[in-house]
């Protein structure tokens, strides 16, 4: 009958989604959450290191490469998106938006180091310690 | 029931699928589909998010002027139009709240009063809301309508748990999976059969998305890390596979094949 068949449907699809990463992780699924770093985000050390990078080589001067590498921070930035959002809604925009402006920074027609470099420094400063309401 | 005489021109058959577990499996997972693939688009082809709405309304439009043009219920055709309304959906949403700055509040609000001002003229017009029905090219506007609304809804309600509560993809599952199997324990005791539906349909997109995420996302992050790529080319080739195999189809006389 149809009722049931929905229902077994429901249930089949939620099941299995809901097994498949506490077998394939083997951890508690909210362990991650707890590192120890200020931020209620979580471990950002790895958008962290490509930020620094990105620093480097804006102040060697070397904007082109300082835009490919910031690159690889809008991908994983926006790939962890539902991973990192619900933490602390608030502080996610508040991080993102200083991303955009690192990316606007680096990806101007004409890009000036001094902007670039304060962008970065501005996102360093947030990742680190997002401002308290 | 009398058989109606068939006139010259025979009526269209109707134009979508009954509801069947094969349905709802294949509706979440184009649900997962839209989402993951219109990231895809955006971000790794980096053809940007303009660009990619652009090109996926246009092969919306082209969807579903071959889906309206169908004398009868087409599979393929059908379930292709489901996945590119859903990543239209989605992406309708996604300009509103990061393009334009509107709150999920506002955007979940406004949404919700559309779609019940669809549903309230579609009856005006139709005297009625059934799914089983769906055989003029009025009635079908209406449904492609509704389910279009269904879809940006469900994004902004979705969203917006995310964003108020902290709702996380794992805890999303079970929530909304929650929800569903409550709505249909209250369909099961009697409550209105067109409700339910709309309501359980709403549903399956922050569900779908739910399920998309716990399946793509890194492990670090208690996702199972299969990545955008793999979950949505796996789910397209289950949706392939039951529509191509599941009975998705209408109950339909063995006569009404030459129609």
């Amino acid at each position: 009958m149809k009722l049931s068949r929905i229902a077994v449907a429901i249930a089949l699809t939620v099941a299995a989604a809901g097994a498949v990463p506490a077998l394939l992780t083997g951890i508690p699924l909210t362990s991650v959450a707890q590192a120890a770093t200020p931020s209620k985000l979580g471990d950002l050390s790895k958008f962290r290191k490509i930020v620094v990078d990105t620093k480097a080589l804006v102040d060697k001067g070397d904007l082109p490469g300082a835009k490919t590498r910031i690159k690889d921070l809008e991908t994983s930035w926006d790939e962890a998106e539902p991973s990192l959002k619900p933490r602390a809604a608030a502080d996610w925009h508040t991080v993102d938006k200083a991303i955009d402006q690192a990316l606007a920074a680096l990806r101007a027609n004409k890009p000036e180091a001094s902007q670039c470099g304060q962008a970065l420094t501005d996102l360093l400063r947030l990742m680190d310690e997002p401002p308290r309401p | 029931m009398t058989q109606p005489t068939q006139a010259a021109w025979p009526a269209m058959l109707n134009k979508v699928p009954e509801v069947t577990i094969a349905f709802w499996v294949i509706k979440i997972l184009s649900t997962t589909v839209g989402e993951t693939g219109a990231d895809y688009l955006a971000v790794n082809v980096g053809l940007g998010s303009s660009a990619t709405t652009g090109i996926m309304a246009a092969l919306l439009a082209a969807a579903l002027i071959t889906q309206i043009q169908m004398r009868r219920y087409v599979p393929w055709i059908y379930w292709l139009t489901v996945v590119l309304v859903s990543i239209v959906g989605t992406q309708i949403t996604d300009a509103l709240t990061d393009g334009l700055g509107v709150s999920l509040y506002a955007s979940t609000s406004v949404f919700a009063v559309m779609l019940a001002a669809v549903f309230a003229v579609w009856y005006g017009v139709e005297r009625t809301l059934s799914i089983h029905t769906i055989v003029t090219t009025r009635r079908e506007l209406f449904y492609w309508t509704a389910i279009l609304i269904t879809f940006a809804l469900g994004t902004a309600a979705g969203d917006l748990a995310t964003e108020a509560l902290g709702l996380g993809f794992t805890v999303g599952v079970f929530a909304f999976g929650g929800l569903i199997a409550l709505i249909w324990v209250t369909y099961a005791i009697g409550a209105n059969p067109v409700l339910t539906f709309w309501l359980a349909y709403i549903l399956t997109r922050p569900l779908g998305a739910s399920i998309g995420d716990l399946l793509s996302q890194a492990r670090e992050y208690g996702g199972a890390g299969l990545g955008t790529v793999y979950t949505s080319l796996a789910f397209l080739v289950v949706i392939a596979l039951l529509v191509a195999f599941a009975n998705t189809g209408q109950r339909q006389r063995p006569m009404s094949k030459t129609a």
